[in-house]
């Protein structure tokens, strides 16, 4: 279970969260959502320890996570970034592998059983046929699986997810969230995912957190959150919420912006 | 240890080594009834000439060198001036006179780089090190057991004579030598004595370089042609601090030189080139006709032939004097 | 395994064969009946002419130069390869931060010193170059650090800034000095203008201790070719191993500066040539360009010694000429399209 705690950060002397706290049970796929500037992708950097909190924590098991080192760190949390910076000329068996780091001495040097779990965790983002692919090489949504293949390999009991989707057609963004809420459920991870898109949030978190301005504006399971006033005040948008034909989960239809 | 050494390593050199660009060898080492010589070094058993050099080494060999390898060309200039000539057996790439020099075998020299394997090659019982050496580059000789003699820079010509002397006594040259600094005296006397009484000191501007026209560089106190510049009856700019200064076109205009010597003929700057660069012409030098090119090589090298410089300059400066 | 290791086989008979090439060629000729002869004479006591100079010329000449060369040369190809892991720049070379316009501007400024003729006296100016160079490193990423990390783009530009600063500095003082100013040309134009096992003994301990650490570096580096975001979530504790980096790499080139002077291409080509040729993965990208720089100057140094002999070349000129040149050549051979 991830317990974040009152977590405060700032950019130089702009504050970006206040005072943010809440908790992922394990098992449990917890969707962040709100505007463009809410602080989603910063509450994910901060708990991974990438950007400097000002005050708060977060915490497993007691553990403040802010505070061990990193490959302490590595251990418990890992995070699936957005397409970001990735070298081209690194395979995604290499890439993958690195996922191993934590358990690696400083040299990198692999066992078979770290290759196994690479391998096993390739299988599961059903990337196996990428493995001797250079990564400069690969789509955006193949690039996106082999991140996720990669989070996996470092066999942590929390993950956290920014904005995954963004880069993916309708098919890969909903085999990757079935994927990641396997994950949550069958395998017990903690799973904390930012997420831009309010009805793919409703149809597979278990609860949603809306995030505006840099607090939590609202938490709860879906039918509690997405509801009209909240995201319309949010969003700055008329909405209308529907329950979705398909399984009953709310569903959110912008109307015109001009009336 | 060292045969062991050569032994591994050389093992399959031999193919590499026959198939080496063709460095030919400057020189065969000579065949002489020379005994054998150790390696490295032979330690001389009776020293019979010690001297200081101008890095304060204590110089020792058994006798007056035979083969002297010059590594700069105003030491070349010296020693066939003191009539060691003969005794010469290498010399820098830009030893070019007397003529006899050019065809020794050269040892390097160009862009600070000298082949210590050609040095040694030619197993000179003296290396004469000068002004342009580096205390490094003494030492790299040293390591492999030469005996290296630095010859300073003077600053004033009775160094020079002086300089003169030690090389002679290094060579074993004394009695020529005397004559030599005794006609070299005799000659800067008559210039002296030509000049004396003259009042008129004519501003002298000597060039150098001058790729920008507009900031040419010319030579400062600390050098033999300030110096012989001022012995000749002329004066050099007004103002200059550095050795070899850059100056501005205003500051040479407002000197207005009298006379203007091209220290850089030698690269291809003609009196007509200077008279037509843009803000030249009104200088007294050039409106009177009196830019003359020089040879550089007669007041930069530290060696006789600066008491050459000095009468061509005192000819140059006061051409009155010499009708 | 065995695969695994077959690149640094190559490039360990390369090396090999440019140590012999080293010893075996330069401005003197040497017959082959005569090194033969030196070979397998029973050799005692004196050797007849011309055998002692061309054994002296071996031992006290040819043999520590090919040392000195060469532990520049690894010195040079890993701090490059280093550099640009870190900096995850295919322009970064050793230089990048300003370690050899530190330096250099060090050795002008002892350069101006008259110091005795002594073992203290001619080890002034490398000591100047190597801690002008090391204060350069300090300053530049004093200057570069934010809060508690250390951002890249900072460096880079620090780095910069301050070398040409130190280069204007340098070629002022170059040009007032009266003599001394072909002294520090020679200098900044590279090679060892030292010679002996001086130098070799000088740059040993520097080279052992920064060599070392970023032989082991290579994982690290790798981790880094992702960002230190990603680097840091998978474990990295990314500010500390990107100053042990930096720090060991500044150690290894200041050193090398200080009794090579300036040799350029070496840290920025070697890397390139094995990673199109090996791969990008650091931790054998290292140990192979190390190997590869001491090969790669050694042929450079026989080339300087020999194209125009008597008159040897500075190193610093050759490695330009001959390096640009070849680098092309495996461009354009390169198969490995995305090797960056």
């Amino acid at each position: 279970m991830l317990r974040i705690e009152n977590l405060s950060v700032s950019y130089g002397a702009r504050r970006v969260l206040h005072h943010v706290s809440l908790t992922v049970e394990n098992g449990e796929l917890l969707a962040l959502i709100g505007p463009n500037g809410a602080g989603k992708s910063t509450l994910v950097r901060a708990v991974s320890g990438v950007v400097p909190a000002q005050s708060g924590s977060a915490r497993k098991n007691g553990t403040n996570l802010l505070t061990v080192p990193a490959s302490e760190r590595a251990r418990i949390i890992s995070v699936v970034p957005q397409v970001a910076s990735l070298p081209p000329a690194f395979t995604v068996w290499e890439t993958v592998l690195l996922g191993r780091t934590p358990y690696l001495n400083f040299l990198g040097q692999v066992s078979a059983a770290d290759e196994g779990i690479a391998r096993q965790s390739l299988q599961r983002v059903d990337a196996l046929d990428l493995i001797d692919r250079r990564v400069g090489e690969l789509s955006g949504g193949e690039q996106q699986r082999v991140l996720l293949a990669r989070a996996l390999a470092q066999s942590t009991p929390i993950l956290l997810l920014d904005e995954p989707t963004s880069h993916l057609d309708l098919h890969h963004q909903v085999g990757l969230l079935e994927l990641v809420r396997t994950l949550a459920h069958h395998d017990g991870l903690a799973v904390l995912i930012a997420l831009h898109d309010l009805n793919l949030a409703a149809r597979y978190a278990d609860r949603i957190a809306l995030m505006v301005d840099g607090r939590v504006r609202a938490l709860g399971m879906p039918n509690e959150v997405l509801r009209p006033e909240l995201i319309s005040e949010a969003y700055h948008l008329p909405v209308q919420v529907i329950p979705n034909p398909l399984d009953g989960s709310p569903l959110v239809l912008p109307n015109s912006s001009q009336k | 240890m060292a045969r062991k050494l050569i032994l591994g390593l050389l093992t399959l050199t031999l193919v590499l080594a026959a198939c080496a660009p063709a460095a030919t060898p400057t020189t065969e080492p000579a065949p002489t009834a020379a005994p054998t010589v150790e390696v490295p070094t032979v330690a001389p058993t009776v020293p019979a000439l010690t001297l200081t050099d101008g890095l304060g080494r204590t110089v020792t060999l058994t006798g007056p060198a035979q083969k002297v390898v010059s590594m700069a060309p105003s030491n070349t200039e010296v020693l066939f001036a003191v009539g060691a000539g003969s005794q010469v057996v290498g010399r820098d790439e830009f030893s070019d006179y007397p003529e006899e020099a050019k065809s020794l075998p050269s040892i390097g020299g160009s862009m600070g780089q000298y082949s210590y394997e050609q040095v040694a090659a030619l197993k000179p019982d003296l290396v004469l090190a000068g002004g342009i050496n580096t205390p490094e580059q003494v030492k790299a000789l040293e390591d492999l057991g030469i005996s290296v003699f630095y010859l300073g820079n003077p600053s004033t010509l009775e160094e020079l004579y002086a300089n003169l002397n030690l090389v002679a006594k290094l060579t074993g040259r004394e009695s020529e030598t005397g004559a030599l600094v005794d006609s070299l005296k005799a000659r800067v006397k008559a210039v002296d004595d030509k000049l004396a009484g003259v009042a008129d000191k004519p501003v002298v501007f000597y060039e150098i370089d001058a790729s920008d026209p507009n900031k040419p560089y010319t030579t400062g106190p600390g050098t033999f042609i300030d110096l012989l510049i001022a012995r000749a009856g002329g004066q050099n700019l007004p103002g200059l601090t550095d050795a070899y200064p850059q100056v501005s076109l205003e500051q040479i205009v407002l000197a207005n030189p009298a006379i203007i010597l091209l220290g850089d003929a030698f690269y291809g700057t003609t009196p007509e080139a200077v008279a037509a660069r843009p803000g030249w012409s009104k200088i007294a030098a050039v409106t009177n006709d009196r830019v003359l090119p020089f040879d550089d090589n007669l007041v930069s090298r530290p060696g006789p032939r600066l008491v050459d410089g000095l009468e061509a300059l005192a000819q140059a400066i006061h051409p009155e004097l010499y009708k | 395994m065995r695969h695994r290791l077959l690149p640094l086989v190559w490039t360990l008979a390369f090396l090999l064969l440019a140590v012999m090439l080293s010893i075996a060629v330069g401005s003197v000729f040497i017959p082959p009946s005569d090194l033969w002869l030196l070979l397998t004479g029973n050799i005692s006591g004196s050797l007849p002419e011309p055998l002692a100079t061309y054994a002296l010329i071996i031992v006290s000449i040819r043999l520590p130069r090919t040392v000195m060369v060469a532990l520049t040369g690894a010195a040079l190809g890993t701090s490059g390869a280093a550099y640009q892991g870190l900096f995850r720049n295919p322009l970064a070379d050793p230089y990048l931060i300003g370690v050899a316009s530190g330096a250099g501007l060090g050795a002008v400024i002892a350069m101006s010193i008259q110091w005795p003729y002594s073992f203290w006296g001619l080890m002034a100016i490398p000591m100047a170059a190597f801690l002008a160079g090391l204060l350069t490193v300090f300053i530049v990423y004093s200057l570069a650090r934010v809060g508690r990390t250390v951002p890249t783009t900072n460096l880079i530009l620090a780095g910069v800034a301050f070398g040409s600063f130190a280069t204007a500095l340098t070629s002022f003082l170059m040009l007032r000095s009266s003599g001394e100013i072909r002294r520090a040309l020679g200098w900044l134009l590279g090679g060892a203008s030292q010679s002996g096992w001086m130098p070799v003994l000088g740059i040993l301990p520097y080279l052992i201790i920064g060599l070392s650490i970023l032989l082991l570096s290579g994982h690290a580096l790798n981790l880094l070719q992702f960002g230190d975001e990603q680097a840091h979530q998978l474990g990295l504790p990314v500010t500390r191993a990107k100053t042990i980096i930096l720090v060991a790499a500044s150690l290894a080139t200041a050193a090398a500066v200080a009794f090579a002077g300036i040799i350029g291409f070496v840290g920025l080509i070697v890397p390139h040539v094995m990673r199109m040729w090996f791969g990008g993965d650091y931790r054998r990208l290292i140990p192979l360009s190390m190997v590869g720089g001491a090969a790669f100057l050694l042929v450079a140094d026989v080339l300087a010694r020999v194209v125009l002999a008597p008159q040897e070349i500075p190193l610093g000129i050759i490695t330009a000429l001959a390096g640009a040149p070849f680098f092309l050549w495996v461009l354009r051979r390169s198969k490995n399209q995305g090797y960056w």
